[in-house]
């Protein structure tokens, strides 16, 4: 056997005295090879004094990461903060600078839990280290506050935020309104399927208002907000498209095991993930209808091309079987694999759609879809994709 | 305290194998002070799914996974890619003991894509323009890139070209 690819990792973690900790983590594979030291105040978990240094890295603009490294400064190691390492350090550093950090913020909270149970039976304490560990809840709450309980927290706040986020707007209309909205334009009736909003979508980060805004200032008949897992309300959508006066659909990218899915006129809210089969099961009971979202959005280096997939194993996929339709046109997919999913939906003969996936203003409407008719409502909108009279375009 | 003595150390290593019929075998095993884990899984090329998978977790106080290998089964299928993680950790779900186990499953991943970036990287140039203008282009054609990190962020000069073009697409 031989090994093509290998990463290793290694963290270290000493007292520099009762209060602090030294970390110093290594990450060295085939590609890379890069460390970070940073030291962390114990009580808190804050860590400060960062620093890095590359030994291997790819591009020669590289080296630049480690300017951005310092704005780790001052994180709080809880287990919340791998999102937060990802955001920051992996996007105005280096992916795998964050992977490293992540890795030793999780050796940090572990040395802490050792710390607190070595310092414990220092007084007399003769629990085992499970058994401390579990007992001392409340003591643990400086490692290990529960991430759920915050995500759930999060998840009530952003359908309130979203609430407020209709009600008071700061955004001001353009002076001048687009001719063409709810009707069918010379070209068809455009509408961008595929859009998300801050902060239903908290990958998103113009607000709805913003969106339709744009919208409607860039000629689009209408749009559909798609907030991954997310239920808009009729009355939201009525007050947004009263508001606009712009027709406003609402559809849900829903998470599967293969894959994202714009599931149109089905309106449960679920959360988690779902399987394919049973949201198929679901949506056709209620006459909705699900397109494969991006079926071949692929990696950053490399294409299907480079790995050798073709149009047949692409279209023998079981995602298939079980959809109505395919995004063909995608905003944050290459020419390459929109092009892939073209030749499938072509061969399996499925309808194929265009939508931005629009996160802010800048692309909203790069690709939409055509649709012969106007569409006035979603029960329109939803017999309309049924009905297969409709086009994916680049419209931006 | 400040005896220069460890508290704590991690070992994690992953691996990837091409085996003969073309899949790939990646292996993520952790060693930490608390921890003796491992996963195995073989992900079938060219679809980049999880064809088989297996595993074992010890650890010093979380509880026993009950049936670790048998919760694993549930990601067959899966394909190795972008939105992963949301899948994973919808599947075998969100308990403190399998924290853990989600991330190899993720770093395992992580080792198949990084196998298959290797083996695009090799083909970059060594002479130092030319090597520039392969990452410049590499970024060209994967736009996801592109101010996803220092090398590859606005202004930077790698993206100059496609800046460029960009403006150009604007004005037209
Ligand atoms: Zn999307």
């Amino acid at each position: 056997m031989i090994s093509e690819f290998n990463r290793n990792k290694v963290i270290n973690v000493v007292s520099l005295d009762a209060a602090t900790l030294a970390v110093h983590g290594i990450l060295d594979d085939s590609i890379y090879s890069l460390e970070l030291d940073f030291k962390v105040r114990i009580d808190d978990l804050v860590c400060f004094a960062v620093s890095g240094r590359w030994l291997r890295w790819t591009t020669p603009e590289c080296p630049e990461a480690l300017k951005f490294l310092a704005q780790a400064e001052g994180f709080c190691l809880e287990p919340g903060i791998d999102e937060k390492i990802h955001k920051i350090i992996g996007r105005t550093a280096c992916r795998h600078f964050a992977n490293l950090f992540i890795e030793c913020a999780y050796a940090v909270r572990e040395t802490v839990k050792l710390l607190h149970w070595q310092q414990a039976q220092a007084d007399g304490s003769e629990l085992s280290l499970k058994d401390f560990l579990q007992r001392g809840k409340p003591q643990e709450g400086v490692a290990g506050a529960t991430e759920r309980s915050t995500a759930a927290a999060n998840k009530v706040e952003i359908k309130a935020d979203s609430a407020a986020a209709v009600a008071v707007d700061g955004l001001k209309e353009p002076a001048k309104k687009t001719a063409g909205n709810a009707a069918v334009g010379k070209g068809g009736f455009v509408i961008d399927l595929h859009v998300h909003t801050s902060p239903a979508s908290p990958c998103a980060s113009d607000s709805v208002t913003a969106m339709i805004i744009e919208a409607k200032r860039i000629g689009l008949q209408g749009i559909c907000l798609t907030d991954h897992n997310y239920l808009w309300s009729e009355s939201e959508i009525e007050a947004l498209r009263r508001k606009h006066d712009f027709p406003v659909f609402r559809a849900n990218e829903i998470v599967t095991e293969q894959g994202d899915m714009l599931v149109f006129g089905f309106y449960e809210d679920v959360q988690g993930i779902i399987k394919l089969r049973e949201l198929k099961r679901r949506v056709a009971a209620v006459g909705g209808f699900i397109v494969a979202a991006h079926p071949f959005r692929g990696f950053l280096t490399f294409g299907a091309d480079d790995i050798g997939l073709t149009r047949e194993k692409a279209a023998s996929r079981e995602m298939f079987q079980l959809v109505d339709g395919i995004e063909v046109l995608n905003g944050k997919v290459t020419e390459t694999e929109n092009g892939l999913a073209q030749e499938v939906a072509q061969a399996l003969k499925l309808p194929a759609t265009g939508g931005s996936d629009a996160h802010d203003v800048s692309t909203v409407g790069f690709y939409a879809t055509v649709f012969t008719q106007a569409v006035n409502s979603e029960k329109e909108l939803v017999a309309a994709l049924h009905k297969g009279n409709y086009q994916p375009v680049k419209f931006r | 305290m400040a005896n220069n003595i460890l508290e704590f150390s991690l070992n994690r290593s992953t691996s990837v194998e091409p085996l003969n019929d073309g899949n790939l075998l990646s292996i993520c095993q952790l060693r930490d002070t608390f921890t003796a884990a491992e996963i195995r899984m073989l992900v079938k090329m060219p679809e980049l799914e999880i064809a088989e998978i297996s595993g074992s977790f010890r650890h010093a106080y979380l509880d026993e996974i009950e049936d670790l290998n048998a919760a694993l089964q549930q990601l067959l299928g899966v394909r190795v890619g972008a939105g992963m993680l949301k899948i994973i950790k919808g599947l075998l779900g969100e308990a403190e003991n399998l924290d853990q186990v989600v991330y190899m499953v993720e770093e395992a991943c992580h080792g198949v894509i990084l196998h298959l970036t290797k083996k695009v990287l090799l083909k970059a140039p060594e002479d130092a323009e030319a090597k520039f203008a392969f990452y410049a282009n590499m970024v060209k054609k994967s736009i996801r890139l592109y101010d996803r990190c220092a090398a590859f962020a606005k202004g930077s000069p790698l993206v100059a070209e496609l800046e460029a073009e960009q403006r150009a697409g604007g004005e037209r």
